[in-house]
């Protein structure tokens, strides 16, 4: 090695590094770490709501389904009573009829 | 495999933290960058703490993911159309009697001036004194590729110094017969 190698080595000696470096490199592993450990709890909560969203849609579509249900068989009894209602007014009509022919 | 060795983040912060920086620093030329740079380096070191095998290795590691972390800095900075390196020193906040010569602070924006790969080579063997091999496995390149940057590199810095050294010279005598 030369002499401009051995100037080389000198001027190339490592620098200290900057003051305050190692603080701000413990902070940020303190926060990286902190965000690791809220991730899960975070997770869970996410799919807890979630689960509750979805279950709470569920069961008003099922309630949704079965009070539309309870109110097409309401309607198809009143349709039931009021043909009936025709049915027996004819029926008593026809009978009238043959009656006054008799 | 298993390995008795028992890492110590601090310590190893302690230990290496001015090599992370200064590989960063003489690597992209700016202080503001080495510190991210380093910072990086060392928080990955800490999500990888579990696969160091010993000290020799941590320092290995560190070298080679401060140098690769520095290259990629600086591709993106040409990607973005910046050009940071070259403009050490002055320009970054270090102060003037923190060198040790004129001749160095021009050694050190000489060398900033240097093609990537042959600052790389040149800033392993001369401030982290490795053997072509040892640069060679630190950026995963082969040997031969390594020992013609450090020629090319060594020639180019020579006589960039000599150059420089002519002209300080010239401007010496010129002040004087002024």
């Amino acid at each position: 090695m030369d002499d401009f190698e051995q100037q080389l080595r000198q001027v190339f000696a490592r620098r200290p590094a900057p003051p305050g470096l190692k603080r701000r490199l413990m902070e940020n592993r303190r926060s990286q770490q902190s965000r690791i450990h809220t991730i899960p709890w975070q997770r869970l909560a996410a799919v807890v709501v979630l689960s509750a969203v979805l279950s709470g849609a569920a069961a008003w579509h099922k309630r949704e389904e079965q009070r539309k249900g309870e109110a097409a068989r309401q309607q198809v009894f009143i349709a039931l009573s009021i043909t009936n209602h025709a049915l027996n007014q004819m029926n008593s009509q026809l009978a009238a009829h043959g009656r006054a022919q008799k | 495999m298993a390995h008795d060795w028992q890492p110590d983040f601090e310590q190893l912060v302690d230990a290496h933290q001015s090599m992370v920086f200064s590989l960063a620093l003489r690597m992209t030329g700016d202080r503001g960058l080495a510190e991210e740079i380093a910072q990086d380096v060392f928080l990955e070191l800490d999500r990888h703490l579990g696969k160091i095998e010993s000290a020799a290795h941590a320092c290995f590691w560190l070298r080679r993911v401060a140098m690769s972390r520095s290259t990629d800095a600086l591709r993106r900075q040409r990607v973005r159309g910046l050009h940071l390196c070259v403009e050490m020193e002055e320009h970054h906040g270090i102060k003037v009697e923190e060198r040790a010569s004129p001749l160095g602070v021009r050694l050190e924006q000489l060398l900033a001036t240097l093609p990537e790969p042959q600052r790389a080579a040149m800033v392993l063997r001369y401030q982290e004194d490795l053997t072509p091999e040892e640069i060679a496995a630190t950026l995963n390149a082969p040997v031969a590729t390594v020992k013609s940057h450090l020629q090319r590199g060594l020639k180019l810095l020579r006589a960039k110094a000599a150059s420089n050294l002519r002209e300080y010279v010239r401007q010496k005598e010129y002040a004087r017969g002024v």
